[in-house]
């Protein structure tokens, strides 16, 4: 278990750099986080905050759905609890009716590794 | 009970919101926490060689290890965008670390325990089998789907689970594991497929995970029939409907995934309450220590991770009944909404067959080349497969494998010799013991279930 209350001031600095280069090790060394990431768009960042709560960005990019689709969904999960400042709402439904319409071409789903069973038989 | 989700912060989210502000210290603390705290104790645990918390094999994936140990180790109070921070980056840590100690690296998502599946969706787990795996009767565990809509436990203690049978009963009854191994084993060889397998291939395009051909495997499920628990338990003679709920971790106010199948469905005899698959422990992935399997329906007739069976006297509510997992009763036009009134609660799987090899596209030479695949038909029996290499003009009959049982699917295989080069499209169609034959459109339907129509791949043959 582990707890942080005040950091030294004199730490910030070295926990910063800290994170720096690991921050640069995993994005040297890691493949890629095995997350969907949503395209660049004007309610990007609205999107992320509402939606990944919840679920990856992937359940988002296969569809292919027209505006009054997407005002579907999106009105349905405001009911189950995503917080969309009312404000925001067609902005979001603008943006995924935008990036996800039919006339996109359909996503590429990636796989699960082939043979992390194998891998975890023989290690044992 | 005991249970752990991969996602508990993410299920906890709520309760935190605002309980603290961001400010820039947050952005160091969760800086630190992410990439420094995490990545260590991940290390930590690899270093040592500990076999991560397992059931049946199953071992947690590095990022259930990363989220459960930030959830239970860091008492982290985090703002929204610093927790979408921590969760993104808690994401990326395990990739790094892998890399960094594996000596053979391959491609694609790692999931234990599931090799080489397709990934509909990550968080929640949603994996589909590619066809041309479907090749042998019994799909093995490592090739079979995984379909949540929710927050899946990552780990269930098996002593301290209790399934409860109350409602319409006389005697209410939890019953322990040890319980459940006491009286006689059923074992079903079910089929077991998405009632929205195929739901991409609808047009126009609906909601939903967009599953292609392969949310469908057939697996030996066993363990003690439903009937004889609820005997023990002497349904009222109100019992109409009986409901299941299993331990899906409900997320904000997402209505619970319950649902309940028919008294007579539930009293048949072949619904089981399946302790094992394959003949070993069921995997956490497909319920562990229990499920319902409901034989020949639609999959989310046989709830996973089940802990409460509730006779009832009517149909449940809510969502995943009405509107969810509705057909309509008479084809409409496709693109046209559906009124709710015009539409019923899915049961029984429908007929259908899948072509798994060749594969579309494939490039074929000379010779005699076997066109194979397998087809089922729920509650029915299969009785014919037919096959066309012209695109339809004239179907010719598969054989049929050996294997076969009620509720399992049946592998066919058909012998074809191109006589001259050029593309082809070769479609396979399943008859079954109802008389029904696969059809060359399915019902389109505003949540794409059922699809069943010819199933179809292109082939270019070179002689």
């Amino acid at each position: 278990m582990f707890k942080f209350s005040r950091f030294d001031p004199l730490a910030k600095p070295v926990i910063a750099l800290c994170g720096l280069l690991l921050f640069g090790a995993s994005a040297v060394f890691s493949q890629s986080s095995p997350e969907e990431q949503l395209p660049a768009g004007a309610a990007k960042e609205k999107a992320e905050d509402t939606c990944l709560v919840c679920h990856e960005a992937r359940i988002i990019v296969q569809q292919r759905l027209d505006k009054a689709a997407w005002t579907k969904e999106v009105d349905k999960m405001v009911r189950w609890g995503a917080d969309v400042d009312p404000k925001d709402r067609d902005a979001l439904i603008d943006y995924l009716s935008t990036n996800f319409s039919p006339d996109q071409p359909a996503y590429e789903a990636p796989r699960t590794k082939a043979d992390s069973t194998e891998k975890l038989k023989s290690k044992h | 009970m005991v249970v752990q989700f991969a996602g508990s912060l993410l299920c906890n989210y709520k309760g935190h919101e605002g309980a603290q502000r961001e400010s820039v210290e947050d952005g160091l603390f969760v800086t630190l926490v992410t990439f420094v705290v995490v990545p260590l104790r991940t290390l930590v645990v690899k270093l040592h060689h500990r076999p991560p918390a397992t059931r049946n094999g199953i071992v947690l994936k590095p990022i259930d290890i990363v989220v459960l140990m930030t959830a239970t180790g860091g008492e982290v109070l985090l703002s929204r965008r610093a927790f979408l921070k921590t969760a993104s980056a808690a994401a990326l840590v395990p990739g790094a670390v892998g890399s960094l100690l594996s000596w053979a690296a391959d491609s694609g998502i790692s999931i234990p325990g599931k090799d080489g599946l397709i990934v509909r969706s990550y968080r929640f787990l949603d994996l589909e089998t590619p066809v041309e795996f479907m090749t042998d009767w019994i799909t093995p565990v490592n090739h079979f789907y995984v379909r949540n809509h929710m927050l899946a436990p990552t780990e269930v203690d098996a002593a301290s689970w209790k399934l409860t049978i109350t409602g319409e009963v006389k005697k209410p009854l939890a019953l322990t594991l040890a319980d459940l191994a006491k009286g006689p084993v059923r074992e079903i060889t079910n089929t077991l497929e998405c009632a929205g397998n195929g739901r991409s291939l609808q047009s126009p395009k609906v909601p939903g995970i967009q599953w292609g051909k392969g949310a469908v495997g057939n697996a030996r499920f066993s363990g003690p029939s439903l009937k004889s628990w609820l005997e023990k338990a002497g349904i009222k003679d109100t019992a109409k409907h009986v409901q299941f709920r299993g331990l899906d971790g409900v997320p904000a106010n997402v209505p619970a995934f319950v649902r309940s199948i028919p008294i007579d469905k539930a009293m048949d005899g072949d619904t089981v309450i399946a302790t094992h698959m394959n003949g070993a422990p069921i995997p956490i992935h497909h319920g562990y220590p229990a499920r319902a399997i409901t034989p020949g329906w639609v999959g989310a007739a046989s709830c996973k991770w089940l802990t409460e069976i509730t006779v009832l006297d009517k149909p449940a509510e809510g969502n995943f009944m009405i509107p969810g997992y509705r057909f309509p009763d008479t084809p409409g036009k496709p693109g046209e909404p559906v009124k709710p009134e015009n539409t019923h609660s899915l049961t029984a799987l429908t007929v259908k067959s899948l072509i798994a090899a060749p594969g579309d596209g494939a490039k074929l030479p000379a010779g005699t080349h076997t066109i194979q695949g397998v087809a089922w038909a729920g509650e029915a029996d299969i009785t014919k497969v037919e096959v066309s290499t012209d695109g339809g003009d004239r179907w010719n009959k598969a054989e049929l494998g050996r294997d076969h049982a009620k509720y399992a699917w049946r592998l066919w295989n058909y012998a074809w010799k191109p006589a001259k080069s050029g593309s082809y499209v070769i479609l396979s169609r399943a008859t079954d013991s109802q008389g029904r034959v696969q059809p060359e459109t399915a019902v389109w339907n505003p949540s794409g279930y059922l699809y069943n129509a010819y199933d179809q791949v292109r082939v270019y043959v070179q002689v």
